[in-house]
């Protein structure tokens, strides 16, 4: 395959945007990304993309959202005006994705400015993976194509983690997911969900369903500071598993997040490379890591082919 | 008539000093507003007060040193502000970042200036109120009205107070797309005007003078300070062409990179910039840095547009408080 398509990408996700073109038997197109002395963006495309479909790899998360952004977003500018027939920008982690509803008077949502923001740019269309709440996909006025990690977390659990296992939602927003795996691994389901009596502060946690004598595994689509995950690890240990993992796709990993970690009874935090977090990884041993670079490279193929996106996420038993 | 008790002004984190000297100006209180990033980066924003019905103005520079994260910031403001049922919104930006980026000067090159126009509008912005944009052409890349400030009244004033006792002055162009601003200058101050014309031969960068300044006072007149190289040589060309002084006055003081050490080491006098973007940290570590406050010329422009006014109507009345 090498007709007419080119991979781009910005700095935010570099390694993966390397593995998805060596899976596409492709080179990575081309692209200085970089910044102006004053923090301006600056980007050059610097080989010709006319009338070409082109991918830009590029996720818009942690640890400079922002810059992320305006670097796809930037980029989705140079392209249009390079004359590409179609631009789709494959963003493995959406940032700004918790920000999906208000939820006080007078917030923003600020997950719908930045599809809009994309739109406006000229991206055509987006390709994703495990949106913080499937809604998003009707923020954008173009195709999204939602990606799902849920087979690879499958496969890893079948290949590494033997015993009977209580599948685990640590909130109700995640149950749906959380059902989706507890069915194809024909386990239990159990719920945690919380009272929050502050803002953020986390209290009172309350467990339905059975986890004694069992592995808990915890599902989710985000670990952020993690302070959840381990209140709800340690709840857990309490109610009588014998061991907990959690398994979750964007390990965003921000503040104390490894700390907290390290300190805690949790077994092992299996993230995907949705995005970098070898610096991370490295301070944790607990973290183990999901390469999703194949998932993304067969969308993009699927894609560029004009080939169905949803078979890729059937029959996983 | 509009009641100025509809009007609300909103501050982002990129410049409060401009914005409270704006708020005294009006005699109008600024809004409660929280701006801040989530411990994973992302942007987040709290208003404190009802902004129901009312005229809003975010005052906002979209400038160095974190370029991306202010207009992050800007744009998050209009969303929350947008659906707290204002009913106008005006971004105030008085440096407009990525302002340079106005044109491809090489192939497959964004024009990232009017994709943050472009952003800007899909926000959820009614207007801006801007100045000495890089280009007079950037009002064009809105569908929306654009009102662009001029810091040349204010500069020509300095001019006149600071500088009448040094004698006969000639006004210097840096850069050939600067002369109709340099212009502008010497016809009010009714002095000569000279020109400095950036070379390349091989991998040197040199400067052409093309007009007299032997034993005049040089007065170089630009829109933006960002690394001040070219402000450096451009010093050390008008001195050896027998300039007996030389200054510059600039809009924008983006003075990024080695811009402090190169203006210490230069043989400029002064560099006068205006107060649109925050300095207060640049100016300790250099002598030579003079600023002009020009919140009075955006608290005219504000009331004006409040009370349905003229904008450039005697705008020559603009006076420094």
């Amino acid at each position: 395959m090498g007709d007419r398509i080119k991979i781009l990408t910005g700095n935010a996700h570099r390694e993966l945007a390397s593995e998805i073109s060596d899976d596409l038997n492709l080179a990575l197109g081309k692209a200085h990304v970089g910044k102006f002395s004053n923090g301006e963006t600056s980007v050059m495309i610097s080989e010709s993309i006319r009338d070409m479909d082109v991918y830009i790899i590029q996720p818009t998360c942690n640890p400079n959202v922002n810059d992320n952004l305006m670097e796809l977003l930037i980029m989705a500018d140079a392209i249009r005006r390079a004359s590409a027939h179609r631009i789709t920008a494959v963003i493995p982690c959406f940032g700004y994705a918790r920000q999906d509803k208000k939820d006080k008077s007078r917030a923003p949502i600020t997950g719908k400015l930045v599809a809009n923001l994309i739109e406006t740019a000229g991206i055509d269309r987006v390709i994703t993976m495990d949106l913080h709440a499937s809604q998003i996909q009707g923020f954008f006025n173009i195709p999204v194509d939602n990606l799902y990690a849920e087979p690879q977390i499958i496969k890893y659990i079948r290949k590494y983690i033997p015993g009977e296992k209580v599948i685990v939602s640590p909130d109700a927003g995640g149950v749906k997911r959380a059902k989706s795996i507890s069915d194809k691994l024909d386990a239990d389901l159990a719920i945690i969900h919380k009272e929050r009596k502050k803002a953020n502060e986390v209290s009172g946690m309350i467990l339905v369903g059975d986890v004694k004598d069992k592995v808990a595994l915890i599902v989710d689509d985000m670990a952020d500071t993690c302070g959840t995950l381990v209140s709800a690890c340690e709840m857990l240990i309490s109610k009588g598993a014998t061991k907990v993992y959690a398994l979750v796709t964007h390990g965003v990993l921000s503040g104390d997040a490894i700390q907290k970690l390290n300190e805690s009874s949790l077994t092992e935090l299996v993230i995907t490379n949705t995005i970098p977090h070898a610096e991370k990884a490295a301070k944790c041993p607990k973290i183990k890591t999901i390469n999703i670079a194949h998932t993304l490279s067969e969308a993009i193929r699927r894609t560029h082919h004009g080939e169905s996106i949803s078979s890729l996420f059937s029959d996983t038993k | 008539m509009k009641t100025m008790e509809s009007v609300r002004l909103i501050s982002g984190s990129a410049h409060p000093q401009f914005a409270e000297l704006l708020s005294k100006g009006m005699n109008i209180e600024l809004s409660k507003c929280e701006s801040k990033h989530f411990l994973n980066g992302e942007t987040s924003v709290i208003l404190g007060e009802s902004v129901r019905s009312a005229s809003v103005y975010i005052i906002q520079p979209t400038c160095s040193p974190n370029v991306n994260d202010n207009i992050m910031e800007l744009l998050v403001l209009v969303d929350a502000v947008r659906r707290a049922s204002s009913k106008h919104i005006t971004a105030v930006i008085p440096f407009f970042g990525y302002g340079k980026q106005n044109k491809k000067e090489k192939s497959r090159e964004p024009i990232t200036g009017k994709l943050i126009a472009n952003l800007i509008e899909t926000s959820g912005v009614d207007r801006v109120i801007s100045m000495d944009l890089e280009a007079s052409q950037i009002q064009g890349f809105f569908n929306i009205p654009v009102d662009n400030l001029y810091a040349e009244p204010l500069i020509v004033k300095y001019i006149e107070k600071h500088y009448k006792h040094l004698g006969e002055k000639v006004v210097i162009s840096p850069a050939v797309d600067g002369v109709k601003r340099a212009k502008l200058v010497s016809d009010k101050l009714n002095c000569d005007l000279a020109i400095l014309d950036r070379q390349t031969k091989g991998d040197k960068e040199d400067m052409i003078l093309v007009g007299d300044v032997s034993g005049k006072v040089a007065i170089i007149i630009g829109s933006i300070a960002d690394t001040c190289e070219t402000l450096a040589l451009s010093a050390k060309i008008l001195k050896s062409k027998g300039a007996t002084n030389v200054f510059a006055l600039v809009s924008h003081g983006e003075l990024s990179g080695n811009a402090i050490e190169t203006l210490n080491n230069s043989e400029l006098e002064e560099l006068v910039i205006t107060n649109s973007i925050p300095q207060t940290e640049k100016s300790k570590q250099c002598p030579k840095l003079k600023i002009i406050n020009v919140t009075p010329m955006f608290c005219e422009a504000l009331k004006r547009i409040i009370h349905g006014e003229s904008i450039t109507a005697a705008s020559s009345k603009f006076v420094i408080l």
